[in-house]
């Protein structure tokens, strides 16, 4: 999701890319100050031990859903001019799938990598290069395997169209499923620590 | 009595449930601008899917289907003087804010067809999926199904096609010309009156209803 300041003119190109650059220090930050610099942090998510991942995300899924739903009701943001990536569902099941596989047996996504090699550790260098190597492999592929990645073009989709609900449902049942989800991610962490 | 004291965490939750409740009345507004996959309609614009003609619209009508909103995209001087019959009136500047599902079959038609061409764009654009154009709008209404002419020397196969026009044309209020009255040009024509409407085509808006409510 990108914010619409730069389709509204308010700054050009090179501005812009200053914003993404004081932002992604911003980001970074708090992803090491998080321990999302950590590798064992991040893979204890897949054994259940520590469900941090899972909490992080979920609480930014919903700060920025509450963000925009506000904004976008006072009527200071264009919802329209939100950026969305378009869905292809069968696509992005496997990209996920990839991506998730490499999540465990690297022990980082692309962001908290590149935030843990910035504070030195070689686990993350390593990581890196491979993202490096993948991008440049996914490239070479990219004619063979184009069709399937353009299949089940969905468009820009969202919930409330997709499920056909009024948009405050589902920002509601978001909310509830992450206040009951940290519940739950809290239960499985007692029990799972328990039993080691 | 004292409320149990809440960790950091359950008052988090809290708040968190207490912006989603009032999230349910949320209305977000889009605003006018959107988004274009200008490669998939140049694809409908091609393979011509993103039209109909006066006449398939004619047998709708006549055959009383209810499932589309027929929009009439003229002055509402022009609409009251005539118009298709189930048509809605409204303006050009109007139609982002009409009342319009994204899941209805939308007709859209002007005095020619470049209005009618613009606000399927629009729609299109808002993401209204089934919006269609009346071919040559309302002239071609006018030539094709009001004043409906056949060629002095048509074959038998023209002239078969020619008398269900006829027919059609008689339902509608106008009049089918042959031989050498279909060169007289259709827009000296006197239009149907709108005071004696066409028999109902069925569960379909009144004739001269303007600005139909949501909810069909």
């Amino acid at each position: 999701m990108m914010t619409p300041l730069f389709k509204y003119g308010m700054f050009g190109e090179e501005f812009s890319l200053l914003v993404a650059f004081v932002l992604g220090l911003g980001f970074g930050f708090c992803l090491e100050r998080a321990g999302f610099g950590s590798a064992r942090k991040l893979a204890a998510q897949f054994y259940l031990y520590d469900m941090s991942v899972f909490k992080v995300m979920f609480t930014a899924i919903v700060t920025a859903m509450l963000g925009v739903t506000y904004l976008g009701w006072i009527g200071w943001l264009d919802l329209g001019l939100v950026y969305l990536v378009p869905t292809h569902l069968g696509p992005q099941l496997v990209g996920g799938l990839v991506l998730g596989v490499g999540f465990v047996i690297g022990g980082y996504c692309p962001g908290t990598s590149v935030a843990s090699l910035a504070t030195g550790r070689i686990d993350a260098m390593v990581y890196a290069l491979g993202i490096f190597a993948g991008t440049f492999v996914y490239a070479e592929v990219y004619p063979a395997i184009k069709g399937f990645v353009n299949a089940d073009a969905m468009g820009q989709v969202t919930l409330p169209e997709v499920l056909g609900l009024p948009y405050g449902v589902v920002v509601f049942a978001v909310v509830a499923i992450a206040v009951v989800g940290f519940w739950g991610a809290t239960k499985i962490e007692r029990w799972v620590g328990s039993k080691s | 009595m004292r409320l149990p004291a809440l960790t950091l965490n359950q008052k988090l939750a809290v708040l968190a449930l207490a912006l989603g409740a009032l999230a349910l009345f949320a209305q977000p507004q889009r605003g006018p601008f959107v988004k274009l996959d200008a490669r998939e309609l140049a694809l409908v614009v091609e393979s011509e899917v993103d039209h109909v003609t006066a006449a398939e619209l004619a047998a709708w009508i006549v055959e009383g289907r209810a499932d589309y909103r027929l929009l009439d995209l003229r002055t509402e001087q022009d609409y009251a003087t005539y118009h298709v019959p189930t048509a809605e009136n409204v303006p050009l500047s109007g139609l982002t804010d009409y009342p319009l599902q994204r899941n209805e079959k939308i007709m859209l038609y002007s005095e020619g067809g470049i209005h009618s061409a613009q606000a399927w764009m629009l729609l299109r654009a808002q993401g209204y999926e089934a919006v269609y154009m009346v071919l040559g709008g309302l002239e071609s209404w006018k030539d094709e199904v009001l004043f409906p002419s056949l060629p002095a020397d048509a074959d038998a196969q023209a002239r078969a096609r020619f008398e269900r026009a006829a027919q059609v044309a008689k339902f509608f209020g106008g009049e089918a010309r042959l031989g050498s009255d279909a060169a007289a040009p259709a827009a000296g024509a006197e239009l149907p009156k709108l005071a004696a409407p066409p028999p109902s085509p069925g569960p379909a808006a009144p004739v001269a209803k303007k600005k139909k409510k949501e909810g069909c």
